[in-house]
């Protein structure tokens, strides 16, 4: 058995499943930060998760059902866009990545590696600058805004390459989520989120879903868009080393462009977080 | 003559279908199939399409070809003008179906492991990752065999469909955590492939075998 989990990691909400996926004729036996969970439909509807018989409180939200171990010290966080009417909630399913969901956070938040993973998609090698950004801690979140980068096809339905503005916010330690310029519906923003269930320390469950304004691309579109995109970030990410995340800076020497990551990583550190960071002998 | 390919990005037969469509300066258009999460493959509607429930699925004019070792053959034999991809010599003739069916049948355990790994689809056997080992030793060996007569490829003296039949199963391993570090000759071979003019990738193909 593992160390008894810090209440940082333990008393945090985590997604388990998307909701269609969770149906009451299906038991699907899974884990969550290393325990062993059943995840089913109980008679009245709603998600029905045990661990070890015990029953966890559970939220269904923004297409996928959460849980958690422990006691969380506020609800779910909240993401308005999700109720806007005209915006599509599309889920991508679960793909499973042998890395620290820590370090699939920092990915998501890293514009630098666009024009070399994602080449020609999201960035060209000819403009890899990552131009000064803003980066702040705002109720207890990680937000980075001004955020700019060229991509030539920033969307599944793109007409030619375009400076997308983003915005990232890091939502809890294991989930984060994006705003960028909607190619087809200019001055509005799609969300786009990564939600983690970290399975264990080194081996995560990734579950994209997407709140787009988009009307010109199918569901379809939108999924293997997402789909290809985080193909190319999971080879990177199964072949980094350390597969944990480093929270001392001595580890990995940033750059400016790592504004984000450097200060994700102090808010984890400042959180007492260890589940999926390398710990560093005194 | 106008190609329409049933489509899904992470399919390796429907990358097949591209990989070999792009490298005869093919056109073609997509229609994308929600292979996962929708199962969409496994609706009435595409079963309409195809009964065996998958991909890819190459419209030519009127023609409907099923299969990746249908599609490749049909490629190779009305969109090859070269006739290399799939020559007539007798010997290259029956190599190119030997591996072809390697490529359906041993290799497939590549896929299932690979499916298994990255979005928790069970494979059909318990030890898919040690089938494809087996599979990966059996292509091993017999490059080197090839090399010692001087051949760099599967089949012929060029590259022929036998090749883009076993190349993404063999450069995707990394999927399910094998970066062929135990086997030199794929590892040429696939940056071989690589080389190839007009070559693409599919995600997860990565550049540093």
């Amino acid at each position: 058995m593992s160390a008894p989990l810090e209440s940082a990691a333990l008393d945090a909400w985590y997604v388990v499943g998307r909701s269609v996926d969770v149906t009451s004729d299906a038991r699907s036996a899974t884990k969550l930060l290393g325990n062993p969970i059943v995840v089913t439909r109980g008679p009245d509807g709603t998600p029905l998760i045990t661990a070890d018989g015990r029953r966890l409180p559970t939220v269904e939200r923004y297409g996928h059902v959460w849980t958690t171990l422990g006691q969380p010290n506020k609800p779910l966080f909240s993401i308005p866009e999700f109720d806007e009417p005209d915006r599509r909630i599309i889920t991508a399913g679960a793909v499973r990545v042998k890395a620290s969901g820590l370090r699939l956070v920092e990915n998501f938040l890293d514009m630098a590696h666009f024009p070399f993973v994602h080449t020609d998609i999201l960035g060209v090698p000819e403009q890899p600058e990552v131009v000064k950004y803003d980066v702040e801690i705002r109720d207890d979140e990680v937000w980075a805004e001004n955020c700019k980068f060229y991509q030539p096809k920033a969307a599944a339905t793109s007409f030619g390459g375009i400076v997308t503005d983003y915005t990232y916010r890091v939502l809890s330690p294991f989930n984060v989520m994006l705003y960028k310029s909607c190619p087809s519906a200019p001055g509005r923003l799609d969300a786009i989120c990564l939600f983690v269930q970290p399975i264990e320390p080194d081996y995560s469950y990734a579950l994209p879903v997407l709140a787009v304004i988009d009307s010109a691309s199918t569901d379809t579109d939108v999924i293997h868009f997402q789909q290809t995109i985080f193909l190319q970030d999971r080879i990177i990410l199964e072949n980094q080393r350390p597969s944990l995340l480093p929270l001392s800076p001595r580890m990995e020497t940033p750059t400016r462009a790592d504004l984000v990551s450097v200060v994700y990583r102090r808010w984890l550190k400042e959180k007492g977080l260890r589940y999926g960071a390398l710990e560093r002998a005194a | 003559m106008s190609l329409v390919l049933h489509d899904y990005e992470l399919d390796t037969g429907a990358y097949r279908a591209r990989l070999l469509m792009k490298l005869l300066g093919l056109s073609w258009s997509s229609v994308p199939v929600d292979v996962f999460p929708g199962f969409e493959h496994q609706t009435d509607a595409f079963l309409a399409i195809n009964p065996r429930g998958a991909l890819p699925v190459l419209r030519d004019g009127g023609l409907v070809v099923r299969g990746t070792e249908a599609v490749l053959v049909h490629l190779a034999e009305a969109h090859d003008p070269s006739g290399t991809w799939l020559p007539r010599e007798p010997a290259v003739r029956a190599s190119v179906f030997e591996w072809l069916s390697f490529a359906g049948q041993e290799l497939a355990a590549a896929d299932a492991a690979r499916l298994e790994s990255m979005l928790g689809l069970p494979a059909p056997w318990p030890d898919a990752v040690a089938r494809a080992h087996r599979a990966l030793r059996i292509l091993e060996a017999h490059l080197t065999l090839r090399s010692f007569a001087g051949a760099s490829f599967l089949a012929g003296p060029a590259p022929t469909i036998a090749d883009i039949a076993c190349f993404a199963p063999v450069a995707l391993a990394i999927d399910f955590q094998d970066a062929l570090e135990d086997y030199p000759k794929l590892r040429a071979w696939t940056r071989r492939v690589r080389a190839l003019p007009g070559f693409v990738v599919m995600p997860g193909i990565p550049e540093f075998l």
